[in-house]
């Protein structure tokens, strides 16, 4: 895990640094839950997870030299796996339209719930309903995607985004605020005009 | 806060409760292929000094095995030299005459 204690981030990377195979080794295990959390946040549709973290390990590797220690490293290789996603769903270009047909029956129970009941969805109806957000996310442009991905889904703050993305608070703050209008437009749209 | 907007916040905090999918370790074998990746790709690229070394060392290389397989062609036309000059010295002939 990124926050263990007992890990030597220092010593490693120094070894690293000196091209020692074994420290590489060790700190990509120290350092994939962190990056495989991101990537599975942030998965380009027909991208395999394993294939993305290896394209943000090796760029990690490939910079370390440039690695001043002004911000965590943590921090650092954040900012990497973040851009290496969004660098791959732009890549995508295509951001299709979510159709009432596109969703699964869950999904349509999910959403009939949140529209018609004052209750909480029921707690089996989570990954439902968690798939169903991520395909309305998937209309976004990718930078709008991540922010509301981090803010809305895992709660984070603007300045804890700032740090994971490198983008300053006010950005931050702006495409929130553009994305959460741009993707309530994609919600009613589906509630009003895609709805049987 | 319109209705939209409500069924919205429901859905987000339903979605918030689904569990991380999937074992966050490493799979296994793929941190030594990133590492063994990681170096092939950022071997340095040799310098011109090491480079021109190394071609020095392989043209001294090749002179010698050209001097080798050429030895008794390169010693036999020296002895020639020196027959022709034994012969056709015109200052030996010379002194051969007044003998």
């Amino acid at each position: 895990m990124p926050d263990d204690q007992s890990f030597d981030l220092a010593g490693c990377l120094d070894r690293v640094r000196k091209r020692d195979q074994i420290a590489a080794r060790e700190l990509v295990e120290h350092l994939h839950p962190l990056v495989i959390r991101i990537v599975r946040a942030h998965l380009p549709r027909r991208v395999s997870e394993e294939d993305l973290a290896q394209d943000i390990f090796l760029k990690m590797f490939t910079r370390i030299d440039q690695y001043q220690g002004s911000v965590p490293f943590t921090h650092w290789v954040s900012r990497i796996a973040v851009t290496t996603c969004i660098d791959q769903l732009r890549a995508q270009k295509r951001r299709p339209e979510l159709r009432w047909a596109d969703l699964s029956e869950r999904e349509t129970d999910v959403l009939d719930s949140v529209i018609t009941n004052e209750n909480d969805v029921a707690p089996d109806d989570a990954l439902a309903a968690r798939e169903l957000v991520g395909k309305l996310l998937d209309q976004l442009k990718p930078e709008d995607r991540l922010v509301i991905q981090y803010l809305d889904l895992e709660q984070k703050s603007v300045a804890e985004i700032s740090q994971l993305t490198g983008w300053n608070q006010t950005l931050v703050k702006v495409r929130a605020f553009r994305a959460r209008r741009k993707l309530q437009r994609f919600y009613r749209d589906l509630i009003e005009k895609e709805k049987p | 806060m319109s209705p939209h907007e409500k069924s919205w916040q429901r859905l987000v905090e339903a979605a918030r409760k689904a569990r991380p999918s999937g074992d966050e370790s490493a799979p296994y074998g793929f941190s030594t292929r990133v590492a063994a990746l990681a170096f092939e790709h950022s071997r340095p690229a040799p310098s011109f000094g090491r480079l021109a070394f190394r071609a020095a060392g392989v043209a001294c290389l090749l002179a010698l095995v050209a001097v080798g397989l050429n030895y008794s062609a390169i010693t036999g036309a020296f002895e020639d030299d020196s027959a022709v000059a034994a012969t056709d010295d015109p200052v030996s002939e010379v002194v051969n005459l007044g003998s």
